[in-house]
């Protein structure tokens, strides 16, 4: 049955962009400024594609093995609020609060709040930040610019809590401040399902709740930060199209069932679903966890002479397969003596070395830096409770961003751009 | 202990307008509720001398299976137990049996091992904590289950008199444990096994039925907490609650459980629940972060292991 949706109807317009820009009708210039909007349309266009079959046997079943299909539809693609264009080189540069690292955050531009006092200058406004990890630098990166954001403005008070993977924990501190009555609260859950219901008693009790960068099970949430992780997904599969024809994959996944996992892999696959010559040779679940995805490459290369492609869901993962590859000197193992090629995401700055040494490939940024449009959301939200001002959309997708790869390319229409010219890496720096 | 708890709400009436509003101390006892619950169990097979460091995970898969079990049921019965792909919304009768049986049969198989296979209680529910987390992630492909009904609300969210009722259901199962293992032969049996169970044995008493007895208890226990638990979140997934056979054994330590086995009192174990409970929530009120809460609990376990050694030597 023929449905017309939103979600098709950008589609649909965004391929017709895509098509022009492969044609050349448009300048780099215009790759640049309009990278959402291209990666948006070629997201429809491979998915459409996807939908119609997948000819790769060994894709197609795992695709489907896994309910790809199911997260991929839920996820949300669009436009960004307020007609914002993010263009590279935006953002403030600040010090981290928590991390002390010098940090360039892209979006602080975007659902912009002037620094100074908030809505009532008369009135202080306390709000919660509560997230899992800082023991992980992403996270902290996270919180940083959370922290960074409330202390532009002088009548708000922001507590920060690190729940340390519990779920559970996060509930009952986000239970702890609606009891305190608090006047906003953002949260990173690290999984949807629980975290709904004590959202949703902190809607009920007149409390404006944003999220970002992952999803809660809450249907009343005011707002969700939405990362990219779909333009990540895609992106490693549109590189590996463009570089290789064929060869046998390795997959370092995260949790199966996160959203970073779902919408990720699944993108990926998406890509290569029609590239006949891919075949998934190694299937692994390393949880973010460096040492892990070592032992799971390591483990692959001994039972496996001709992997082409290491994938990895993210930069911890593509640092342990890195570390693996590197230690049984298999680097340049792959078939005709070429080099293994690795796919990652999340731009850390260790990662971003090892494109610039060319070991990695490329890198999707999967930016942290977005805790402050959280705060500013929140603040909006408040402020739309007290009648000051609009509330901000529902969903608040953030910039897909263009990959990073050693030297300039232009893959189906989308300019890479290299190490160098990236200014928002995050996490310590490496000599 | 009681003064421990009364020394807390006080402080925390004198530092914080919030702290002794009722929104406060509902979710203060509903915290209370869960841990009490891991605790009762832990505390049963603690009397014996032994440990359950599966609790935890025997909690979650316990209500996993319950979801499992009860659509497959719906499905022979031509009903749709399972809506939206992965929202239970199937008979709470039916489920809430399985999950017990589950959880009840998980503790027998743990004290089965214990006793007649003689594998020490620490490897055994060490082997079913990692064992149950494994298929918890199995039966689950790692995807949540939603849980949604009136039943689960209930659980989660109704107040008797303004005590919620997962508090109130805990303070019932106590009073039932509690005359249990005080005023029945059986009960007095177990405290006896921790005591001397050499003694035990050579009195004629068969030791090996009222091992798997305690455990199977302790997976009770560990189903009633799993159902009080994943009520309040609406959901239940494989990594939930991963750590928390700790806390169960830190409140029973807390509540004058002896870890030789042959003491403990199950109201002193549930008023460790609520001082470590209220202790925590003191802590959030005041906005500590949670590395310095860990200390605090840490100090105040030291300090009350100290206290309890000193109390027998005297």
């Amino acid at each position: 049955m023929l449905k017309f949706t939103r979600r098709a109807a950008i589609g649909g317009v965004m391929s017709v962009a895509v098509f022009a820009a492969t044609q050349g009708c448009l300048t780099a210039q215009a790759h640049a400024e309009g990278v959402h909007d291209v990666l948006n349309g070629l997201i429809a266009s491979y998915s459409e594609h996807a939908k119609e079959g997948m000819s790769n046997k060994s894709v197609s079943e795992l695709f489907e093995k896994d309910g790809f299909r199911d997260y991929l539809d839920a996820y949300p693609v669009g436009g960004l609020a307020d007609g914002f264009v993010w263009k590279p080189g935006m953002g403030a540069t600040f010090t981290g609060p928590y991390s002390k690292l010098e940090i360039k955050a892209p979006f602080t531009d975007y659902i912009p709040l002037p620094e100074g006092p908030v809505l009532d200058p008369k009135k202080t406004y306390k709000i919660g930040f509560v997230f899992h990890g800082f023991n992980h630098p992403w996270l902290i990166s996270l919180a940083d610019t959370a922290a960074w954001e409330a202390a532009r403005h002088p009548n708000v008070e922001i507590e920060v809590i690190d729940a340390e993977f519990d779920d559970n924990k996060m509930g009952q501190v986000i239970d702890t401040w609606v009891a305190k009555k608090y006047d906003g609260i953002v949260l990173w859950p690290s999984r949807e399902a629980p975290m709904g219901p004590p959202v949703d008693r902190a809607i009920d009790a007149g409390i404006p709740v944003v999220s970002v960068d992952r999803r809660t099970s809450s249907e009343k949430i005011s707002s969700e930060v939405l990362g990219n992780f779909y333009a990540n997904g895609l992106q490693e599969g549109l590189y590996l199209k463009e570089v290789l024809k064929a060869g046998n994959i390795v997959l370092n996944r995260k949790d199966l069932g996160s959203t970073a996992d779902s919408i990720r892999t699944g993108a990926f696959l998406e890509v290569i679903g029609n590239v006949d010559g891919f075949s998934i040779q190694g299937n692994y679940h390393t949880n973010s966890q460096r040492t892990l995805a070592f032992q799971s490459t390591a483990d692959a290369l001994q039972a496996f002479n001709d992997i082409s492609v290491s994938f990895n869901t993210g930069g911890e993962e593509a640092m342990g397969a890195l570390d693996a590859i590197r230690e049984a000197k298999r680097l340049n193992s792959a078939p005709d003596g070429k080099k293994i090629i690795i796919l990652a995401n999340d731009d850390a700055k260790e990662v971003l070395k090892e494109i610039a040494d060319g070991n990695i490939d490329m890198v999707s940024p999967y930016t942290p830096l977005i805790g402050d449009i959280g705060i500013r959301a929140v603040i909006k939200h408040i402020g739309a409770k007290e009648g000051l001002n609009e509330a901000p959309p529902k969903l608040i997708m953030t910039p897909n961003l263009p990959m990073i790869t050693k030297t300039k390319m232009v893959i189906e229409g989308v300019e890479t751009m290299t190490p160098d010219e990236w200014p928002y890496a995050y996490g310590p720096a490496v000599n | 202990m009681l003064w421990l708890v009364l020394s807390i709400l006080v402080l925390g009436a004198l530092t914080s307008p919030h702290y002794l509003s009722a929104l406060n101390i509902q979710n203060l006892l509903r915290n209370a509720a869960l841990v009490g619950m891991l605790a009762t169990g832990m505390t049963i097979v603690l009397v014996t001398g032994r440990i359950d460091l599966s609790v935890a995970a025997n909690m979650v898969f316990s209500v996993i299976i319950a979801v499992v079990v009860t659509s497959w049921i719906g499905r022979e019965l031509g009903l749709r137990w399972i809506v939206k792909g992965n929202t239970f919304a199937g008979s709470p009768l039916i489920f809430v049996v399985i999950s017990l049986l589950t959880g009840t049969a998980i503790g027998a198989l743990n004290g089965i091992g214990v006793a007649y296979f003689k594998v020490a209680s620490f490897i055994m529910t060490l082997v079913s904590l990692t064992a149950l987390r494994g298929l918890s992630y199995l039966a689950t492909n790692g995807a949540p289950f939603y849980l949604k009904g009136a039943f689960f609300n209930w659980l989660s969210d109704q107040l008797w008199l303004g005590v919620p009722v997962s508090f109130t259901l805990l303070v019932v199962l106590v009073l039932f444990a509690d005359a249990f293992l005080s005023r029945t032969v059986a009960g007095n049996r177990l405290f006896a096994i921790g005591g001397n169970e050499t003694a035990t044995l050579y009195s004629g008493i068969k030791t090996n039925r009222y091992i798997v007895a305690s455990f199977a208890l302790s997976g009770l226990f560990a189903a009633v907490a799993g159902l009080v638990f994943t009520a309040r979140l609406k959901s239940v997934e494989a990594a939930l609650a991963q750590g928390y056979e700790l806390t169960a054994i830190a409140i029973a330590v807390l509540g004058g459980v002896a870890l030789a086995g042959g003491t403990g009192s199950l109201w002193r174990v549930l008023t460790a629940a609520i001082g470590f409970s209220a202790g925590l929530n003191l802590l959030a009120i005041w906005g500590v972060p949670t590395w310095y809460q860990n200390l605090a609990i840490g100090a105040v376990l030291v300090l009350a292991v100290s206290l309890t050694r000193l109390n027998h030597k005297n």
